[in-house]
């Protein structure tokens, strides 16, 4: 008898007295239905509220956001944030479809993973969960999972119609998308750390910054449910 | 193998050294009701936190009566992603897997995300013993490894330790930096501890992170952080190594977000943390970065037999570390008085559970029963029950010291018979005011009290003679 | 009397004294049947009550504290109430008896139904009696100590401010920290003399940072583990028991005074 087995039997020994009838079923379908523990009031913003919400929550986690009309525009807003922030004007990407065939201007952009020095990085999250100002990023080819944790400072974008109002909505929505990321990362501001003197200070290993831009681009964007 | 040597029985001791340590004290002083403060704030901000307490507690007792069929399905999501389940019985097993694992990958270091499991299986001893360098990534684990320590408190791990002994500790280790460097400013050190641990990030052939959950429905491990090491360690290295004991299974997404909606908020007052990351196997066709090896390495180590015994709620535990937050006992001693990997009264509770109650059985009587522990618990975790089960245990084994066994015993007796209660307690009253009136300076055997304390003087009389003779 | 508007015999309560109040402070259960008589009950002091048993049942002796549970039970049956002037002793009476007999054993049912009947004097009043002011004066700046079996085990916070609110002239200021442990415990302060010792030491700090000149709660252990640490420190506050003050029994000497 393998270790495994000798766990499982003792674990079965306790709960059923080694049968499974009837348990087999009920486990599959608990997993199956996935119920919904009841919806806060805080992630159940809809329309404008939840854009308000989304953006008070990036800061209050000490993120940083801003609106961007179209896609379009995103390459000056790009620009025009590195200046505020005396950041040089490059950009390390993936192979994100909706950065390609940008005109990114002066910005010196690079493609690939994320490497020991790293000044500024560039991501697309999939979703943004309003309840918590929270960024739901798919590791991958177009986004590498390193360009989220190596950049000093992080920029993401985020389409407006894929902003949810809570962890309902967003896995319902993940769900339909059908992506199957090694990781799914959820950001909520820069890193942090308060492990020297319990004062809490940004950029523990992570990014020192985060700055998430709000895209309205509808572009062929499925609308998640609300 | 090397384990971590309890020192449990030495609780009064450890205690009595951690009181009399200033800088301890002051670390203590400096951090107390501020985790207190912040949850505080975060359930204020939430009507529905006490509800979401309910159907955490709820969520998890299913998983309990089905752990085992839970585990099933959750390891058929791991493999078919392209994972590989171990399951270990006991830390020692543990040890092995992990060590087999890391031979095969030719690992000379590996970086550690911030893990109670590996701290439970001293799993930085049992590398180091094998000659590979366990490096801690997360800056807490960090300074308690510079320190030869383990950590004192399961998400703060260095509270313990003061600003000026974190400089000293930095300014030892680091000696490839200048020794003239100015360190006086919070910022510098954290900005050191940063460059120091950025290049150890691309050296390690192997990541172990823990999980704060595993997710049945998808075969996902949860991390639950705030610096982007734990990250870091699983995203650069070739083999992620995933160190979970067995009841951190949950059903489904849905479910994970109800204890994410409870979690940070009990652990820092914090709505999330900053990085909530779910991994699922290794590194898929085309990915760039990622791990090219995903391990889960499942710990029993005594879980099987917490369930269906009196301390089966304890399996509910999410770690998060409110209960000792709000422990008086646990702000008075710190959490390396306990003398072993989990502090408080979640470690009162686990420990005896783990280690065996003649080991362990100092922790759950070191406690008043106040009962802060249960009223924060997101979990709903009965603490002062379960420690009040453990005593009973060691009363049954005849641990309980011969002194209290022979007080209690006197006790019962003339409790048990009213009119001999009413001439002892006459005869005691009046013993005690001959020792003094109004206030005693010192009881003949009550040092522990007068030693630092006055005990009032009875009134006079008892209530029961003068009531009577009122009548 | 009247119970929640509608006339009724009065009540007849059985007191549960405590042996700490029997055997320390004897004027804390004369003031506890004032306040229940005052009320409208009829209270009576069932002659074989000795001890709850609490020291058994912490340490572990579930055999010995089963043996306890009997006999109050038993001692205290055929009352409308029992009414303990303590939230430690009534948390064991109302809570703890039931726990410590197996299910389908018949004094499990037994503890049950007399649990249900038991409380805590300030929450028995208000909660139970509907009694929410007492005719009192008192000027003095005091504060309250929420004893913790009192506060979590039976939800007592709310009820004893509400009392002393209709004291005249009584200040009531809340100290930081009113609901952290006074590190009395019952057999902790003895086993852990160290550690209840620094507990009680932050609990006298906080209640001296007040300003109050009376420290109040509805425990006489936490009370004497204060007014003891208090007396040491040389502090200026004094201690009594909250139904000293609700029943105006104000002219003995406060605990651990001599006068």
């Amino acid at each position: 008898m393998s270790a495994r087995e000798r766990i499982l039997g003792r674990l079965r020994a306790v709960v059923s007295g080694a049968r499974i009838d009837g348990r087999e079923a009920r486990v599959a379908e608990r997993i199956a239905r996935a119920p919904k523990a009841a919806v806060p009031h805080q992630a159940a913003s809809a329309g404008t509220a939840r854009m308000t919400l989304f953006m008070t929550k990036v800061e209050a986690a000490a993120g940083t956001v801003g609106r961007v009309s179209a896609m379009a525009e995103l390459p000056k807003a790009l620009a025009h944030e590195l200046r505020r922030r005396n950041l040089p004007a490059v950009a390390r990407v993936g192979a994100e479809p909706a950065f390609a065939g940008l005109d990114w201007g002066s910005i010196e952009l690079s493609r690939g993973v994320g490497r020991i020095e790293e000044p500024v990085t560039l991501s697309r999250a999939e979703f943004g969960l309003a309840e918590t100002g929270t960024l739901a990023l798919a590791s991958g080819p177009d986004n590498p999972v390193t360009l989220t944790f190596l950049g000093e400072t992080h920029f993401v974008v985020l389409r407006e119609a894929d902003l949810c109002g809570g962890f309902e909505d967003f896995w319902a929505a993940w769900r339909a998308r059908g992506l199957d990321p090694r990781t799914i990362n959820l950001v909520t501001g820069p890193s942090r750390s308060a492990d020297i003197g319990q004062v809490l200070q940004l950029g523990a290993h992570g990014p020192v910054a985060l700055h998430v831009f709000i895209v309205a681009d509808p572009g062929d964007i499925v609308v998640p449910p609300t | 193998m090397t384990m971590h040597v309890p020192t449990t029985p030495e609780f009064k001791a450890n205690a009595h050294a951690a009181l009399g340590n200033a800088n301890l004290q002051a670390a203590l002083r400096g951090s107390r009701g501020n985790f207190v403060a912040k949850r505080a704030k975060a359930r204020a901000a939430l009507p529905e936190f006490d509800d979401l307490r309910d159907r955490a507690r709820d969520l998890k007792n299913a998983v309990l009566a089905d752990l085992d069929l839970y585990l099933e399905a959750y390891e058929r999501q791991v493999t078919a992603s392209g994972g590989h389940v171990h399951w270990a019985e006991t830390a020692e097993d543990a040890q092995r897997i992990v060590l087999e694992i890391c031979r095969a990958a030719g690992a000379a270091t590996v970086n550690k995300g911030k893990t109670m499991i590996g701290e439970e299986c001293a799993i930085n001893d049992a590398l180091a013993a094998a000659g590979i360098t366990p490096v801690e990534t997360d800056l807490g684990e960090y300074i308690v490894q510079l320190r030869g320590e383990i950590p004192s408190h399961i998400i703060a791990p260095a509270v313990h330790v003061t600003v000026p002994e974190v400089e000293a500790e930095f300014r030892k280790a680091h000696t490839h930096l200048p020794p003239e460097r100015d360190l006086s400013d919070l910022a510098e050190l954290l900005r050191e501890a940063r460059g120091v641990l950025r290049a150890k990030y691309f050296e390690a052939e192997v990541g172990i992170t823990g999980a704060n959950m595993l997710i049945a429905e998808t075969g996902h491990s949860v991390i639950v952080t705030n610096e982007g090491n734990g990250d870091l360690s699983q995203s650069l290295p070739r083999v992620h190594i995933v160190m979970a004991s067995l009841e951190k299974i949950v059903p489904t997404l849905e479910d994970a977000a109800t204890i994410l909606r409870v979690l940070a908020r009990s652990a820092t007052g914090q709505e999330m943390s900053v990085y909530t990351t779910f991994s699922r196997g290794p590194r898929r066709a085309g990915d760039p970065d990622g791990p090219e090896e995903y391990h889960v390495v499942l710990l029993d180590n005594g879980r099987s037999g917490m369930l269906g015994s009196d301390f089966q709620d304890m399996l509910r535990c999410i770690r998060c570390g409110a209960c000792m937050n709000h422990c008086p006992v646990y702000q008075a001693v710190g959490g390396h008085a306990y003398g072993w990997v989990y502090p408080g009264p979640m470690g009162a509770v686990l420990t005896p559970a783990l280690i065996g109650v003649e080991a362990g059985g100092q922790l759950p009587n070191a406690s008043t029963f106040c009962g802060r522990c249960e009223a924060v618990c997101p979990m709903r975790i009965p603490l002062p029950a379960m420690m009040r089960s453990w005593r009973e245990r060691e009363f049954a084994k005849h641990l309980t010291p011969g002194a209290v066994r022979y007080g209690l015993g006197i006790w019962a007796y003339v409790a048990s018979r009213p009119a001999l209660y009413r001439i002892a307690t006459k005869v005691a009253v009046a013993a005690l005011r001959l020792l003094g009136r109004g206030t005693i300076r010192a009881l003949p055997f009550g040092g522990g009290w007068t030693g630092e304390r006055d005990f009032p003087s009875p009134q006079g009389g008892t209530f029961m003679a003068q009531w009577k003779a009122r009548r | 009397m009247k119970l929640q508007g509608k006339p009724m015999p009065a009540p007849r309560v059985a007191l549960f004294v405590t042996c700490l109040v029997d055997m320390f402070r004897p004027s804390v259960g004369f003031a506890t049947v004032k306040l229940l008589k005052d009320a409208g009950c009829v209270v009576e002091v069932p002659e074989a009550q000795t001890c709850c048993g609490q020291p058994a049942w912490n340490s572990g002796d579930r055999e010995t504290a089963k043996g306890f549970a009997r006999r109050v039970i038993a001692a205290f049956e055929g009352y409308d109430y029992v009414v303990a002037p303590s939230g430690s002793c009534a948390a064991t009476l109302a809570k703890d008896y039931a726990a410590m007999f197996e299910m389908g054993d018949p004094w499990r049912e037994r503890a049950s139904a007399f649990g249900a009947r038991s409380h805590e004097i300030t929450s028995f009043l208000t909660d139970v009696l509907g009694v929410n002011a007492v005719a009192q004066e008192a000027r003095v700046v005091a504060t309250y100590h929420d004893s913790c079996s009192g506060l979590r085990s039976l939800g007592v916070k709310a009820q004893p401010r509400a009392l002393l609110g209709s004291v005249t002239g009584l200040e009531l200021r809340e100290m930081a920290e009113a609901e952290v442990c006074c590190g009395f415990g019952g057999t902790f302060c003895v086993k852990y003399p160290e550690i209840s010792n620094v507990m009680v030491g932050d609990k006298t700090r906080n209640v001296a940072a007040t300003g109050a000149a009376l420290l109040l709660a509805g425990d006489l252990g936490c009370l004497m583990n204060m007014a003891g640490k208090a007396s040491r420190e040389g502090r200026a506050f004094r201690a009594r028991h909250v139904v000293e003050v609700l029943a105006g029994d104000m002219a003995g000497p406060a605990i651990g005074d001599a006068k």
